[in-house]
């Protein structure tokens, strides 16, 4: 059984409890091991690269490459944005001495930083054979329409993050596909939610989110399908706040990449907590 | 308003500096505006994307470092990965910020810096981030209090939510991060 050091960040232990909880479920039927990282902090998302001179970006996540070590088969970040972090803090430690050195510094020994760094799409590709998983999901989500939404920091900048096509990627398709969903083509998989500006410049987010649901709809999705909290929370927590300010009546269900799959193997909405989102009715095959 | 830059030198200087520590070259440019073309923030910008290069080039380089728009790029890389002359276009526009935050122009955004601001205190206080400190904080200094206030009771009915996440325990580890940054930074 492989093992994994499992990242959660701060997202998936406040806004996003459901995506540490489906993960989990998820994990365990496939015997994933994961064990979470000790004493974990926080990857400095958007703001830490912005901070005086950029390095905080890169001392923060590689703290948490540094405990994760060599234990274990890589290390595994769920959120798009904490993946992101690590893999560029791995790429600039690999090529900048002095960075290194620094870091060193701060951590009171020198930093490990080449543990294999995962997205959770690239983990359950490894971990679960399409075969195996068709037979457990026996079909539960035929009849479903997924939209796969990536969203930006999963798969930019291509040359650092080196995951799957910047312009059109498709590997969640292969899981969604064995359990039984229908992939419809959908352009906007790849377009920016937003990002970080929902507290501060709202119309930003409401904006570019709403793109992406009026464009799913056209294309005949009945969930969004994502890895990212940032998407899910601009996509579904403020899906309310776009229909205010647009004055239409979306009601798109948003999905964990897990919650979709912890579906697909009979776990319950309940169990998966679905029926804690914003948009709480199930995708329509439900 | 536009103010030119005092000399065609200063510019020069500035624009060398965001070409070295961004890796770009921004002379490559030629104006396509296909970065414009794919920014989901452009609407939001005093200058769109393309236009931010123009400036860089002609030498307006003070224009950009006290841009909305600088400020404003949600760094979503999808003008870099489609710019036809290979430029990281969001990477120059980052390192604007930067240079901006470093030559004391803080007059933009004021918001948006008092937010990325807050996010990283509160990191540097319990190594993770407390989202419900952070909006409370926030909506109290912008003098905003109902913002995102709806949106609470939707994340309070997520099973295991905690309003206050632990902290982690190696919180001197933490404050030395910060410390080694600020030397480097300022040094």
């Amino acid at each position: 059984m492989s093992v994994y050091s499992y990242f959660p960040g701060c997202s998936l232990k406040s806004g996003a409890t459901e995506y540490d909880r489906s993960f989990r479920l998820v994990a365990d039927c496939f015997g994933i091991g994961l064990d979470e990282l000790e004493d974990w902090n926080c990857c400095g998302a958007s703001p830490a690269p912005h901070h005086w001179g950029g390095d905080l970006g890169i001392l923060l996540p590689a703290r948490n490459l540094h405990i994760a070590g060599a234990s274990h088969d890589g290390i595994v970040a769920p959120c798009a944005g904490c993946f992101n972090r690590l893999k560029y803090a791995q790429h600039e430690l690999s090529r900048n001495d002095d960075l290194r050195r620094r870091t060193g510094q701060a951590l009171g020994q020198p930093v490990h930083y080449q543990t294999d760094v995962l997205n959770l799409v690239q983990l359950l590709n490894r971990e679960i054979d399409p075969e195996d998983l068709a037979r457990r999901a026996r079909g539960r989500l035929s009849g479903m329409t997924l939209g796969t939404y990536y969203g930006c920091v999963l798969v930019r900048p291509p040359q650092i993050v080196r995951y799957d096509d910047p312009a059109n990627p498709v590997k969640m398709e292969p899981l969604l596909k064995a359990a039984g969903a229908t992939i419809p083509y959908f352009p906007f998989k790849t377009e920016c939610c937003g990002s970080y500006m929902g507290l501060a410049r709202k119309e930003i987010v409401l904006r570019a989110s709403r793109r992406i649901i009026e464009v799913a709809l056209e294309c005949g999705v009945d969930a969004l399908v994502t890895v990212c909290p940032l998407c899910y929370q601009n996509l579904d927590l403020r899906q309310r706040q776009i229909n205010d300010v647009y004055g239409t009546d979306y009601h798109l269900p948003v999905l964990y990449l897990t919650q979709a799959l912890g579906l697909a193997l009979g776990f319950s909405p309940e169990e998966l907590g679905i029926e804690a989102h914003a948009v709480n009715r199930p995708p329509s095959a439900l | 308003m536009i103010r030119f830059p005092e000399s065609m030198s200063a510019g020069a200087a500035l624009l060398a500096e965001i070409e070295r520590r961004s890796g770009q070259q921004v002379s490559a440019c030629y104006q396509c505006g296909r970065c414009t073309s794919t920014c989901v923030a452009a609407f939001a910008f005093d200058y769109p994307p393309h236009t931010l290069m123009r400036l860089l080039q002609v030498g307006m380089v003070r224009e950009v470092l006290a841009s909305r728009a600088a400020q404003l790029c949600l760094d979503c890389m999808t003008c870099s990965t489609r710019c036809p002359m290979e430029i990281d276009v969001a990477g120059v526009i980052e390192t604007a910020k930067l240079v901006a935050d470093e030559a004391g122009l803080k007059d933009t955004e004021r918001d948006l810096r008092l937010l990325r601001r807050a996010f990283l205190s509160n990191v540097r206080r319990h190594g993770r981030l407390h989202e419900a400190s952070l909006l409370i904080w926030f909506n109290f200094r912008t003098h905003n209090f109902m913002n995102d206030i709806k949106l609470v009771p939707l994340v309070l009915r997520k099973k295991n939510f905690h309003i206050f996440p632990p902290r982690i325990k190696n919180r001197r580890q933490m404050l030395r991060i910060f410390q080694e940054i600020n030397r480097g930074g300022k040094g």
